[in-house]
């Protein structure tokens, strides 16, 4: 309902600010979906309300505002609401886990994460949506 | 009065209570011997009295029993007998006289004058008589009753009485010396019990006020202290003991108070150090993991993926890179232990200074897109004695520093030259710059400043190793910084070779 990218793939948020990790998720899961990226939090949320995308890939450590903050506000948005979100952290002691479903995550990967658990992750949240 | 020491008062106090009893004691001693005195002058004067009137009795018998022998018509020996005894008494009675008033020699006088008298009247006068009487009963009638009778009787009488005045006299003045004296004894001995009375209160009162209250300041101090309040002081001074006492008990909670202190400090820096060690195992894993994912990831990848061929070539300059991080990492955490052992070993050789700016540069400056690097060098070589991994680790970690805290961009300048025969190294940078509040912290251990709350990485060991670097070759590091416009570092190293040399190179 979102809108598939032209070609037909789904299209997922990629919310990183270390460049080399942005790159890592993007080759890794650019064959099966059209990728889109943001730096920080405010980019991302801008982004997301102007197109909702099919998956959003999620750190939460970032300068200015913290991934938790989009989480919150993305869970209070009607239109958001459904995104699923796999957040991507080196911050991974239980508190943190916790606090990141909380706030509405659907998954929580660490770093370093395997790239083909990555790629499987992405693809069940979106079937799981469909 | 505060000098006297407690010993010295009570000393003092003992001194004057004996001083005042001895005089009662005294006093009471006098007055006895002068009662004894008295009495035994009385007990004389009555015996000589007695005496006395002893022998005036036995004048007046045989002066009686003259005369009735004269006027008795038939001379009545019942008359002579009675005078008789008496003369035969009357040398007893005049020497018993005499012995009584043997050590006062008016009276012995007076004594003497009486004998002398009696004698003299009874040889010249009462035999006389009797002969006469004897013979001519009315011509001793006429002797008896003659002048010459009344005369000598008169002049014996008159002796003995002034003898009896005398005595009585005596015996009146010394009655009266003697109640003048038990008068002034018990004058003294109340006065003197009064006074002492009054010295053993106001010695009390004395030591109530310097002992009893100085101890009981003490003594609510030190609750004080137990209960913990070490801050608590005592007016210094008082008396001798006490004094030493309040002032000894002064330094005691001074060195408790500063014990403390010095405890509560190192307490809080263990616990400050805690909370380091803490920060840096939960920074540690962090920094490690982001590198560590992309060397992990991209690796993956390549072995499983196709790429072509220079995209290849990205990605193996990509692990290339984060591996290196994580080398450096580990370096900085070998660095912590360098630190905490005190002292680094260093591998002095000549090395161009200039030559490690370009290197250092290039490598920090090939990934980063929004800085600008302005390099302000000098064309000749600048040759130093150092340690070149480790000046390069302190180079590496300031432009590092420097892309790390502009996260906007912008113009990262190095300059590098000689100043006052020195080595001259700065990098400035046009990024967040760093508070006064911090400035002279940011070389500590661990110390991150406003960086700890934003996800600028780090572990707060690069400018405390940097420090140690540079100091061991002998050289100074320091920062200026302004907030919002950037931060210098400079750091400067002993120039040890000479021009000449330089050039040569």
């Amino acid at each position: 309902m979102n809108g598939n990218s032209p070609d037909g793939r789904p299209r997922a948020l990629i919310v990183e600010d270390e460049d080399t990790l942005r790159e890592l998720i993007i080759v890794t899961l650019g064959e099966a979906f059209d990728c889109q990226e943001a730096i920080d939090a405010d980019t991302a949320l801008e982004m997301l309300r102007a197109a909702p995308p099919d998956l959003m890939l999620l750190d939460i450590a970032m300068p200015g505002r913290s991934g938790i903050d989009v989480l919150r506000e993305m869970r209070a948005d009607p239109e958001l609401q459904k995104v699923p979100v796999c957040v991507v952290s080196a911050w991974q002691s239980p508190r943190d886990v916790a606090a990141a479903l909380e706030a509405g995550a659907d998954r929580f990967l660490a770093k370093p994460f395997r790239v083909d658990e990555l790629a499987s992750v992405a693809r069940s949240l979106v079937e799981r949506r469909r | 009065m505060k000098r006297f020491s407690l010993v010295s008062r009570v000393g003092l106090l003992a001194c004057v209570v004996a001083l005042v009893v001895g005089t009662i004691v005294a006093a009471a001693l006098l007055a006895i011997l002068s009662l004894r005195k008295s009495e035994q002058s009385e007990s004389r004067a009555k015996d000589v009295t007695v005496a006395t009137l002893g022998v005036q009795t036995l004048a007046i018998e045989i002066e009686s029993s003259l005369r009735g022998y004269v006027i008795s018509n038939n001379h009545s020996p019942r008359y002579l007998t009675t005078l008789h005894q008496a003369r035969g008494q009357l040398p007893g009675a005049l020497s018993r006289l005499d012995r009584l008033v043997g050590d006062d020699p008016i009276q012995l006088r007076r004594a003497h004058d009486a004998a002398g008298q009696l004698q003299s009247y009874l040889r010249d006068y009462v035999d006389n008589v009797i002969l006469i009487a004897k013979i001519s009963p009315p011509d001793a009638r006429g002797a008896a009753s003659s002048d010459e009778d009344k005369r000598r009787t008169s002049a014996i009488r008159g002796t003995l009485r002034s003898i009896l005045q005398t005595e009585n006299l005596r015996s009146v003045r010394r009655a009266v010396h003697t109640r003048a004296v038990s008068r002034t004894a018990v004058i003294i001995g109340v006065v003197g019990l009064a006074g002492s009375a009054v010295l053993v209160l106001l010695f009390g009162a004395w030591v109530a006020s310097g002992v009893a209250a100085p101890l009981r300041r003490v003594a609510a101090a030190a609750t004080e202290v137990t209960r913990g309040d070490f801050s608590v002081r005592l007016d210094e001074g008082g008396a001798g003991e006490v004094g030493t006492l309040v002032s000894a008990f002064n330094s005691m909670a001074r060195s408790l108070e500063v014990g403390r202190r010095e405890l509560l400090l190192q307490n809080e820096r263990l616990r400050e150090s805690e909370q380091h060690k803490r920060e840096l195992i939960s920074m540690v894993s962090h920094e490690l993991r982001t590198p560590l994912s992309a060397v992990l990831g991209f690796t993956s990848l390549l072995l499983e993926r196709d790429f072509p061929p220079e995209e290849q070539q990205r990605y193996l300059e990509i692990v290339d890179t984060q591996a290196r991080r994580l080398a450096s990492l580990a370096g900085d955490f070998l660095d912590v232990q360098l630190l905490e052992g005190g002292g680094f070993e260093l591998e002095r050789a000549p090395f161009d200074l200039i030559e490690l700016a370009r290197e250092q540069t290039r490598l920090f400056f090939s990934h980063t897109e929004l800085h600008e690097l302005v390099l302000d060098l000098p064309d000749e070589p600048l040759i130093i004695d150092g340690d070149r991994d480790r000046l390069a680790q302190v180079v590496g970690n300031l432009l590092s520093n420097a892309i790390k805290y502009s996260p906007e961009g912008g113009v990262v300048r190095v300059h590098v030259g000689t100043q006052d025969g020195r080595a001259v190294f700065s990098v400035s940078d046009s990024g967040l710059g760093i508070p006064p509040e911090d400035r002279d912290r940011v070389f500590d251990k661990f110390f991150r400043g406003a960086a700890k709350e934003t996800t600028v990485g780090g572990t707060g060991l690069g400018l405390a190793v940097a420090r140690e670097i540079v100091t061991t070759h002998g050289g100074s590091i320091a920062v200026d910084s302004s907030v919002g416009h950037g931060s210098t570092f400079t750091f400067e190293l002993p120039l040890t070779l000479t021009p000449a040399a330089t050039v040569s190179a």
